[in-house]
């Protein structure tokens, strides 16, 4: 690909934003048919951590006491507003009035009580209590809610916007994985197991004006030709997730359809086992970051999208900052302090590729062949899904693997020593205790920024890129989410217009 | 003929029931738990826990089978871990994916195969034969999925014919059921065509080169007689066994087949169920792939006792 192509390429992207920023007004009705890569484990996101399900129900059938935008700012969504005294011990949050739930009856403190109840407590099977742990009471009164907690916590307002914290009916709790019911402004209407989803206007939604469509679809199609095949057919209307760069260079090249190019909060990671072997010596995985092309990676595997990083941090997030040039590409500098570890001769490594992603297998093989070029023997396997979380993942029994981290804001995971890779620095843990407690945004912000350039300098993964947020749909579909601030296909202001 | 069939029922029995205890015994060995994948990354031991209690998975392995066969008698295959719905009511409901599926590539399957085996038999020393073998061969080197696409590509992009994928119920729109069926059952049913094609051709020269053709012939019967009768006749045990193999064929082909054109059937069901370890799905998923098999098996081994005596008293 010569200078020329992307130079070309950027031009014709500049342009399909352009077109896209000029959208026609609003219109109501009608239906959109987007596409879904898999069933999900459930549609209850405080039930599975699965991503796929809040692309599906964040927002547009949950909804939390507060939530993100499009921009990633939390915004009001069930509290209409909060107030936090001095200390930061006590947040009180004023409940919207008049909210109903998807089956007709009306929220209640007591429901939203009854719900970070359970999310605090670790035996109710919960996802991520630990978000709630500083809460020590929750109380209510009138139509108000207030979290006492036990020591500050500059996050609590962030992982209140988070998909595990959305409000559903406290006498249904335990049936919302198959039978979701919120107060977002679609209602779940149908549920074909391997086939499609059905959402519908809610009639009662508490804000007017939204939302513009009457209903939604969202298709299951595992193949990814075929759902391509589906969208240049016209039998889907949006493709927002797993749309891969090929593709997305084909929609800059059919009439009928548009593409867009935002931010997501995914870091493609070469995970290390820090405990295990040559990796648990810092020179070496120094020099298995300087041996890496990242350029060349999102080049070859990605045609060019997708911006290179150095840290466990994507654009999208606000407290970005980049340190991709901390240790550069330089092989001889990786040679030199391979050798200086001790491994003049190399080494052989275990890297294993996970079975369902495609960007992670393609960048794994690009990695495989760069280390081979300083000396590192690598055996590549791919492994699948099952396998990987269970062993690798969980059990933390590997020597490297690659993976998308895509959940926002999730730099903590280096504060836990038996977290998969195995990195045991307490430091990190005093910083991100620091950053709760402070109450300051510039010391949450300094902080998370300390955080990222210590696991960058102790290299101990290598974060080799940030794929871009890719979208592709019907030239008629305006007012979907062009960033993904939190994994959602946010359906509430997309509307269709000729 | 009563105990012959009698006997071929308690073989049928068996292997089920072996199956049963070989598909249960070896997801035992498959490493990654149901919680584990429920819960998804990040999720808390103690959640975890709490979960494994709720889906019965602290009860030992053997009870847990004993407990899952004595369903079975009560018609009773469990509940799906991931979907928290009846195992026997998903399967129910894909049953009307997979069902039509399998038996319109099988009958498109014969109606291509059986005329151009025989046809290619015949007309063994004219430029048929090697046409026709030609044509077979290329089919059967296609695979299905990739045949699976061209038609997409061009059945529903380019032409707009057909739905590229995606499957719409029976009781909401017959008809488009119908469309949502067409492609992924010509896809399956060409690539078993083929492999038909070829089997027939070779059983039919088989039997053309026996004596009690040439009799016939010396007998001064018509040709089209010498082929129906004695022929097609003789060939039939073997292409009965065809017929069951290649029932079997589309019915595991259909697994990738269902992938590509997204449709929610049996296939994918056990795909979704392996990647989520939802192993009470799985085994009844697998107990009727595997009931199937044996089942076409125990009606190919009738139909042989009623087409040719000698294997009924043997």
């Amino acid at each position: 690909m010569n200078r020329f192509f992307w130079l070309a390429l950027t031009l014709i992207l500049a342009l399909g934003n352009a077109v896209a920023q000029d959208a026609p007004a609003p219109q109501y009705g009608g239906e959109v048919v987007v596409s879904i890569t898999a069933d999900p484990p459930g549609w209850d996101p405080s039930a599975s951590t699965s991503q796929e399900i809040p692309r599906v129900v964040y927002h547009n059938v949950f909804e939390g006491l507060v939530r993100f935008d499009r921009d990633g700012n939390i915004v009001p969504a069930l509290a209409e507003s909060w107030t936090v005294s001095d200390d930061g011990l006590e947040w009180t949050f004023t409940i919207r009035e008049g909210v109903m739930f998807h089956d007709g009856t009306p929220l209640t403190i007591d429901d939203i009580i009854a719900k970070f109840e359970r999310a605090r407590d670790p035996d109710s099977g919960h996802t991520h209590t630990a978000y709630y742990a500083p809460i020590a009471e929750i109380s209510g009164s009138g139509n108000t809610v207030t979290f006492s907690l036990a020591q500050a916590s500059s996050s609590l307002l962030y992982n209140l916007a988070r998909p595990d914290s959305v409000i559903y009916p406290a006498a249904k709790a335990d049936t919302q994985r198959s039978q979701p019911i919120g107060t977002g402004p679609f209602r779940f209407v149908e549920y074909i197991e391997g086939s499609e989803v059905r959402l519908e206007r809610f009639e009662d939604y508490y804000l007017d004006g939204v939302p513009y469509l009457d209903s939604a679809v969202f298709r299951i199609i595992g193949d990814p030709n075929t759902r391509f095949a589906a969208l240049q057919a016209g039998d889907i209307d949006l493709i927002g997730v797993a749309l891969s760069p090929e593709q997305f260079l084909q929609v800059q090249s059919d009439p009928n359809l548009k593409g867009s190019e935002g931010t997501a909060t995914t870091e493609i990671t070469l995970a290390m086992n820090n405990s295990r072997g040559p990796l648990a010596n810092k020179l070496v995985r120094q020099a298995i970051t300087h041996a890496i092309d990242k350029e060349a990676i999102v080049n070859g595997a990605m045609f060019g999208l997708g911006t290179v990083i150095g840290t466990h941090m994507s654009p999208a997030e606000s407290y970005y900052i980049d340190l991709s040039n901390t240790y550069p590409y330089d092989p001889e500098r990786a040679r030199a302090l391979l050798a200086e570890a001790g491994y003049s001769d190399g080494f052989t490594i275990n890297f294993e590729l996970p079975e369902p992603y495609n960007i992670e297998r393609r960048s794994g093989q690009v990695i495989a062949q760069q280390l081979s070029e300083v000396g590192i023997d690598v055996e590549l396997s791919v492994v699948e899904w099952g396998t990987w979380i269970q062993r690798i993942f969980l059990g933390g029994d590997y020597d490297m693997t690659i993976i998308g981290h895509s959940e926002p804001r999730d730099i903590n995971i280096y504060a836990n020593p038996n977290y998969y890779y195995k990195y045991d620095n307490p430091v990190i843990g005093e910083l991100l205790n620091q950053a709760e407690s402070a109450q300051s945004a510039q010391v949450q912000l300094a902080n998370y920024q300390q955080i990222a350039k210590i696991i960058a300098e102790d290299a101990v993964n290598v974060w080799v890129f940030s794929p871009p947020y890719l979208v592709a749909s019907q030239n008629d579909v305006y007012g979907f989410w062009t960033n993904q601030p939190t994994p959602s296909i946010n359906l509430t202001e997309v509307y269709r217009a000729q | 003929m009563f105990t012959f069939i009698v006997r071929r029922f308690f073989s049928a029995l068996i292997s089920i029931v072996l199956a049963s205890m070989l598909v249960f015994s070896a997801l035992l060995a498959v490493p990654g738990d149901p919680a584990e994948i429920i819960l998804g990354l990040n999720a808390s031991p103690e959640a975890l826990a709490a979960l494994r209690e709720k889906l019965g998975l602290t009860v030992p392995a053997p009870q847990r089978y004993l407990n899952w066969l004595t369903g079975i008698v009560r018609g009773d295959l469990g509940e799906s871990l991931n979907y928290q719905k009846d195992v026997s009511e998903l399967i129910i409901d894909r049953l009307a994916v997979s069902v039509p599926l399998a038996l319109g590539a099988a009958l498109i399957a014969c109606f291509i195969a059986l005329p151009l085996g025989i046809l290619a038999a015949l007309k063994r020393n004219t430029f048929l034969d090697p046409l026709v073998t030609a044509i077979s061969q290329v089919g059967a080197a296609i695979p299905s999925f990739w045949l699976g696409l061209m038609l997409i590509l061009f059945f529903a992009v380019e032409l707009r014919w057909l739905p590229a994928g995606g499957y719409v119920p029976w009781e909401r729109d017959p008809l488009g059921t119908l469309r949502s069926l067409l492609l992924p059952i010509i896809a399956l049913g060409l690539g078993q065509a083929a492999v038909m094609t070829r089997m027939t051709r070779a059983s039919m020269i088989e039997v053309l080169n026996q004596d009690y053709i040439r009799t016939a012939k010396a007998k001064g019967l018509s040709g089209r007689r010498v082929v129906m009768i004695h022929g097609l006749r003789n060939a039939l045990v073997t292409l009965i066994t065809i017929l069951g193999l290649s029932l079997t064929n589309v019915f595991i082909g259909s697994i990738i087949i269902e992938q590509v054109f997204a449709l929610p059937g049996l296939g994918r069901l056990a795909l979704i169920a392996i990647g989520t370890r939802d192993f009470p799905l799985l085994q009844g998923e697998i107990l009727v792939y595997a009931g199937t098999i044996v089942f076409l098996s125990f009606l190919v081994d009738i139909s042989y006792g009623f087409l040719d005596p000698t294997i009924r008293y043997a």
